[in-house]
């Protein structure tokens, strides 16, 4: 290995007759759980083949797990998992033939394969279902089978494009509870979805691209930051609190059965618990507001030039 | 007490109280892994199981067993009077087919491309499964070479296995088994080669067909279209070849062709009795077009599945 970084995209540029997918990406990205966020046709998909080594970029560099994609591209393919958006499985044939298939199409010997498959259907619930054919299964099931494919190798990293597209809200808990705990294996993983609320859920480290140009990286945690607004639940009473507070200098809105306040340091925080107190309200819940990754996803393109 | 003991009498226990759940959790693979060589033989044997109806239902099956049992009937009936007729003078033993005409026989399997090639390889396509294949250490080259050698492996089984048969029951009703044995062992390569050449052409061009469609009813529609087309254009243009000889327009004939590289392997010359017999140069003339048909056809291939964009 060449660096201790899952991924580094160094002016990553790809352009094709009349658009460019991807505009000079750069970004060094550590293991883990890592959310590729953007708008459809923001580049998620181009990224990945090029990730993959399906695509040339027109300008710009990749390295994956320290291999360089250009140099060896059936490397980088041999550490790696894939799990496309759209339905990609023989429908004929049975989720433990298709599965040990992949195993083995990934370098597996071929007793290992159907082992590993065996495994990897139960670690993926579909233990019971492994010798139905997949033109049976439900679209949850397709998209568990998917990803049994995507790591039946145990790769280094895995790359899932959209892999709750489609699902129920059910189906959709389970499938990033089952991301989730890919990090736990050691498998890194690469999402890419335009869900925000999956990436907030699931993943620790977020790149968001517009455009095919980067819009900010970074930990999930340093980018759902404090607002400096605090939310204050005192019952259907919240709107006899928004003048007293204006009296005492304290900006504040009633907003969905809550009073938003905005507060910049603890004097401030005193005033406002002496004020609910004053009046007499009943405080059910004061905590600080945390912005959303849609928020900071539309805040940050909006400054882009 | 050890972990495993610990986790034994846990599982004992749990069974005592009614059954329990077992997450068996995730295992790492440490193993060996293979690279290109291992995915495409690993692509290879899939593309075989397939199209021998292997961990399919039984209907995939019928298909090409059936096909088999057909090609071997002439190989089963010319070792039965062979028997029969064993008593009889040498001049008087009746034999119905020759090692050469059975490779002609073989020409059957042409059904059997027209079933499996397009199986083999339409839902690949149809089926979006190629991005899955292409994202593996495979190459779009090791996925032709993988198909190609699928089919071909099995189409060289079906046409040698009905000949070893013949070989086999005719030296078993010889008078002489060791006799008969030294004295055809000019088969032993004669077959081989010509049954090779034969699987090689009909695999390219059902497999270079199959490739320009993702339907499998069009691909094998169109490669038994291809063959009815070509032989009557040349039937049509030869005319009777049997009295006024034949023209290079026997050479039209798709289906035909790679019985005159038999004739060349088995009489060193192509058959007077043939759509290309008497014509100068015919033998080098069918070796040159079988060639390029051989490369037309992996021409296509390649270019349909390269898969990486420049």
């Amino acid at each position: 290995m060449t660096s201790g970084s899952l991924l580094r995209l160094d002016g990553l540029t790809k352009r094709y007759p009349g658009t460019t997918a991807l505009d000079g990406l750069s970004v060094d990205l550590p293991r883990g759980r890592i959310g590729l966020v953007g708008a459809n046709g923001a580049g998620k998909t181009t990224t990945f083949r090029l990730l993959l080594g399906l695509a040339h970029p027109t300008e710009g560099h990749i390295e994956v797990c320290g291999i360089d994609v250009a140099r060896d591209p059936i490397g980088v393919r041999s550490r790696l998992g894939y799990m496309p958006e759209h339905d990609c499985l023989p429908l004929d044939q049975t989720a433990a033939d298709v599965v040990a298939t992949f195993g083995e199409l990934s370098g597996l010997p071929a007793r290992a394969a159907r082992q590993r498959a065996s495994d990897i259907l139960d670690l993926v619930g579909l233990d019971e279902a492994r010798f139905r054919p997949i033109g049976e299964f439900s679209t949850g099931m397709r998209q568990r089978a998917k990803l049994a494919q995507a790591i039946v190798s145990d790769p280094e990293l895995v790359l899932l494009d959209e892999p709750t597209s489609g699902l129920d809200p059910a189906g959709r808990d389970d499938m990033l509870a089952l991301v989730s705990r890919l990090g736990s294996f050691g498998i890194s993983v690469l999402m890419a979805t335009h869900l925000l609320d999956d990436v907030q859920k699931v993943c620790d480290y977020v790149v968001m691209i517009d455009a095919g140009r980067l819009v900010v990286a970074g930990t999930t945690a340093s980018l759902l930051e404090r607002t400096g607004t605090v939310t204050v639940d005192v019952g259907p009473r919240g709107p006899e609190l928004v003048a007293p507070l204006g009296a005492i200098n304290l900006r504040a809105v009633a907003t969905e059965g809550v009073v938003e306040v905005e507060i910049s340091n603890d004097d401030e925080l005193d005033l406002l618990t002496d004020c609910i107190a004053r009046l007499e309200l009943p405080l059910y819940r004061l905590s600080s507001r945390v912005t959303s990754l849609d928020e900071v996803f539309l805040h940050r393109t909006e400054e882009l030039p | 007490m050890s972990p495993v003991q610990a986790g034994r009498a846990e599982a004992i226990a749990a069974e005592a109280r009614g059954g329990a759940v077992y997450d068996r959790g995730y295992r790492p693979y440490d193993g060996p892994r293979g690279r290109r060589g291992a995915a495409t033989f690993a692509l290879y044997k899939a593309s075989m199981r397939r199209a021998l109806g292997i961990r399919r239902s039984w209907r995939q099956k019928v298909a090409p067993f059936a096909l088999l049992g057909i090609v071997t009937i002439p190989a089963i009936v010319n070792v039965g009077i062979g028997y029969v007729t064993r008593d009889r003078f040498l001049s008087q033993r009746i034999q119905i087919i020759s090692y050469r005409e059975y490779v002609g026989v073989s020409a059957a399997l042409l059904l059997f491309v027209a079933l499996v090639s397009p199986d083999v390889l339409c839902p690949d396509r149809r089926q979006h499964v190629l991005p899955l294949m292409f994202a593996r250490p495979i190459t779009g080259f090791d996925y032709v070479v993988a198909k190609l050698g699928a089919i071909a492996t099995i189409l060289f089984a079906f046409s040698f296995l009905p000949q070893v048969v013949l070989f086999v029951g005719n030296m078993l009703v010889s008078d002489s088994a060791l006799n008969y044995f030294t004295g055809h062992l000019w088969v032993l390569w004669k077959v081989p080669a010509a049954v090779a050449l034969l699987a090689i052409y009909y695999t390219v061009i059902g497999i270079a067909i199959s490739s320009l469609t993702d339907r499998r009813i069009v691909a094998g529609a169109s490669i038994i279209g291809l063959f009815l087309v070509t032989s009557i254009s040349s039937a049509i243009f030869v005319g009777d070849f049997e009295f006024r000889g034949g023209s290079a327009a026997g050479l039209i004939n798709v289906l035909r062709l790679p019985l005159y590289l038999r004739d060349l392997i088995f009489l060193t010359h192509i058959s007077p009795r043939s759509p290309l017999g008497g014509v100068n140069n015919g033998g080098l003339l069918a070796v040159v077009t079988y060639v390029v048909v051989l490369a037309v056809g992996v021409t296509v291939l390649l270019r349909r599945y390269r898969w990486v964009e420049r």
